[in-house]
């Protein structure tokens, strides 16, 4: 065997019993150790050079850069999460044809999607789902993302807090905990909007808060022009736009002009 | 995908294949005579219109007709004869003897012209591509290519669009569409270093239909937005353009910008494009469901378009009621078609607005009902699903509402009087602007594009008249010295 390949896999092996040890200042450390030396075989991506060794050393490269994301989410990083993720893209969709499936491939892409819905990014969260193909859009891990930006996007927000009981994997959870405060900010907008007013108790219920206190809080820190009296929360009400009362002269003669101008083009 | 390549097919000017037409070697002699003037005055015109005069011929190309014009316009033993011929069946030869013996009658004329060999490159490349040999077909135009690399001539530069077009073409018959994406990249690098607009646009759009092949809509988007723009060559290629940009901005949820590109695709795209036309129709429909838009009736009956539309057709009308139910099972029973046309996600997207409606219809028909009721109507799961959708599009503006959440009922607002506010008079103004705008733009389209050719005619005379004007200057000059 390789002396490189046998470095390298020794370390992953240190590196994944760190992991499981929960060791994840280590882990870190020994990940970019493990980068380093992933960049001197000449197999992987972009040079993808046929060697003796190329597919032991893309599985290997494969196997340790699905750790890298799932570190990433155990730490919580999200920046770390994007970068490592895109590394490890290229072994799924350039090398895929050449080896074997991953175990973790439809994890990790679920898992991205939802990182993507977190963040907002509806745009390229559509743009990975046409990537994938019918058989991915079945499996669970992705379906949970795909099912959740309907619901997100509809507007069925409890459906998108009952999801989080039957997450697929332990990692989604961190997602979907930062879904959760997403989802709680929207449903505060819309009930500004749609309500009048609501009884304190039930606001709570509807803003997912565990005490009224918490409520009260957050009420004083996000909405500070909410008003709490009798018992209830009064939402202000935005003005409705009145019926016209003056003429907009200045603008209409404006407009008049530009048409006379036109006119006289045409004429 | 495969249709909008038909778009090529223009029939070309009738007049070009008299009834009489004494048989298609001579006419390919004639083109060849066309090609060859048009190399020597510099004149891409010409040669488009060889192009043209080839693509009226293409049904009538036989095996043995191409043998005899290669051995006419290429000099037998040459590289690219014996390359060229090898490819050519060699059955029916004794079927047209009497055009081939005519043709060695005549004086063996040694051209030794590029355009005319990049010519018989994509002559026997439709051929093959005509005769299914679509392995052929790539050897021969991988090899065309490879030659094009070498020669630097603007009057090759259609010849070149077209052989790029082929190339890619027999490529992703044969499903391996990904192997010359490199080589497209490269390809479109030297068209942009030798000014090549007609290449690049070509490469560009065939590069784009290359990478959403695979559904590489984040790749495809950062290459058209870093790639050179400048105005468009040939209608074909930019009708091709406005249609895979719709297809990025349909995925991307800019659907205001997709509905513009896609309608004026569709309509800028020639009659006998059908296929494409279809295609264009296809994603506008969905694209202006997604906006919530309802297309027209007359959208879907249009001339040899019904039945393919057909589903698109079910599909809105079922949004347009806003029934769930309807909604789901037309996607079931249509979903191997949606799944092929790859607009299944899409349609995915659409459950969202068939809900809009059906509230937007509650909303209107009802001043004050239970939140239970609407869930019942719009066939949702439960009461708390119901409330919160209800208040997103409150939000939104898609309804005028308020919601009581102890009596757990939906209040509709009434609708003011819409003419004591200022709306009508934007919507007036903003259309009396898009009618000037169209009109002015319309005007714009009458003048005269800048002639390059003409430009170089008079750039000589200019020279010769400059010279002219110096020796007068001298003449007067020296007059002037003379008087004193």
């Amino acid at each position: 065997m390789d002396p490189q390949l046998t470095e390298v896999s020794q370390m992953f092996e240190r590196f994944k019993a760190a992991f499981i040890r929960k060791d994840f200042d280590s882990c870190a450390n020994l990940l970019s150790q493990l980068k380093v030396l992933l960049t001197k075989f000449r197999s992987l991506p972009p040079l993808f050079e046929n060697t003796p060794n190329s597919v032991n050393e893309v599985l290997l490269a494969r196997e340790i850069y699905e750790h890298a994301v799932v570190l990433s989410v155990k730490i919580e990083d999200q920046d770390a999460f994007e970068r490592d993720f895109f590394q490890l893209k290229p072994y799924y969709t350039d090398a895929g044809s050449r080896l074997p499936p991953s175990q973790q491939e439809y994890l990790i892409l679920g898992l991205n999607l939802l990182r993507l819905l977190v963040q907002n990014r509806i745009a390229e969260f559509h743009t990975e789902l046409e990537l994938l193909s019918a058989t991915a859009l079945e499996n669970p891990c992705i379906k949970h993302a795909v099912e959740l930006e309907q619901s997100f996007m509809e507007g069925a927000y409890n459906r998108v807090l009952s999801a989080r009981q039957n997450a697929p994997h332990e990692t989604y959870v961190y997602f979907m905990d930062l879904l959760a405060k997403t989802v709680r900010d929207e449903i505060a907008g819309c009930s500004e909007k749609a309500y009048d007013y609501l009884s304190i108790n039930d606001a709570r219920q509807m803003l997912l808060f565990s005490s009224d206190q918490e409520l009260l809080e957050y009420i004083k820190e996000e909405h500070p022009d909410w008003e709490v009296k009798n018992g209830s929360v009064y939402f202000q009400k935005a003005k409705d736009s009145a019926p016209c009362k003056e003429i907009p002269s200045l603008q209409l003669i404006n407009q008049t002009l530009s048409y006379a101008r036109e006119l006289e083009r045409i004429v | 995908m495969t249709q909008d390549v038909e778009m090529k097919e223009q029939p070309a000017p009738s007049n070009s294949v008299p009834s009489s037409s004494p048989s298609t070697l001579h006419h390919l002699k004639e083109i060849a005579s066309l090609i060859e003037t048009g190399a020597y005055d510099r004149e891409a015109r010409r040669i488009l219109r060889a192009i043209r005069l080839t693509m009226a011929l293409r049904r009538k190309l036989k095996a043995s007709v191409l043998s005899s014009f290669l051995s006419f316009a290429l000099t037998p033993g040459s590289e690219a004869f014996t390359r060229l011929s090898s490819y050519l069946p060699k059955e029916d030869e004794n079927e047209m003897e009497v055009d081939t013996a005519t043709s060695t009658a005549q004086p063996p004329a040694k051209h030794s012209l590029p355009e005319l060999e990049i010519y018989c490159y994509l002559l026997v490349l439709i051929f093959l591509i005509d005769q299914k040999k679509y392995d052929e077909a790539k050897a021969c135009s991988s090899a065309s290519i490879a030659r094009l690399k070498n020669l630097n001539r603007r009057t090759l530069d259609v010849l070149a669009a077209r052989l790029y077009l082929y190339y890619s073409l027999c490529y992703e018959l044969t499903g391996t569409l990904s192997e010359i994406r490199s080589n497209l990249l490269a390809l479109h690098r030297i068209a942009t270093l030798r000014h090549d607009e007609l290449g690049q646009e070509t490469l560009l759009n065939l590069l784009l239909r290359n990478y959403l092949h695979y559904n590489l809509y984040d790749q495809a988007e950062k290459l058209r937005s870093k790639a050179p723009r400048f105005e468009a060559h040939s209608n074909q290629q930019f009708c091709r353009y406005l249609f895979y940009l719709g297809k990025i901005r349909t995925i991307q949820l800019e659907y205001t910008d997709a509905k513009e590109c896609l309608l004026q695709a569709a309509r800028k795209a020639p009659v006998a494009a059908l296929g494409f036309r279809v295609q264009c129709n296809k994603w506008a429909i969905i694209v202006r469901l997604l906006l919530g838009e309802i297309p027209e009736r007359t959208v879907f009956m249009q001339k040899g378009m019904e039945k393919a539309l057909r589903p698109y057709f079910e599909l809105t009308n079922a949004v347009r009621i806003g029934d769930l139910e309807l909604f789901r099972s037309v996607a079931e029973k249509f979903s191997t078609t949606f799944s092929s046309d790859r607009t299944h996600n899409l349609i995915v997207r659409l459950r969202h607005n068939v809900i809009r409606t059906g509230l937007r219809n509650i909303s209107i028909s009802y001043s004050r009902i239970a939140l239970a009721d609407v869930a019942k109507k719009l066939r949702l799961d439960s009461v708390a699903d119901a409330e919160s959708i209800v208040a997103k599009a409150i939000r939104d503006g898609a309804i005028d509402a308020t919601l009581d959440h102890s009596n757990g009922c939906m209040l509709s607002k009434e609708t003011g009087d819409i003419y004591s506010t200022t709306e009508p008079q934007t919507a007036f103004n903003s259309r009396i602007a898009f009618c000037l705008n169209m009109h002015n733009e319309a005007v714009r389209a009458l003048r005269f594009p800048p002639n390059s050719h003409k430009e170089k005619e008079s750039a000589e005379k200019r020279r010769e008249r400059q010279q002219q004007e110096q020796e007068l200057a001298k003449h007067i000059a020296e007059e002037d010295d003379d008087e004193f």
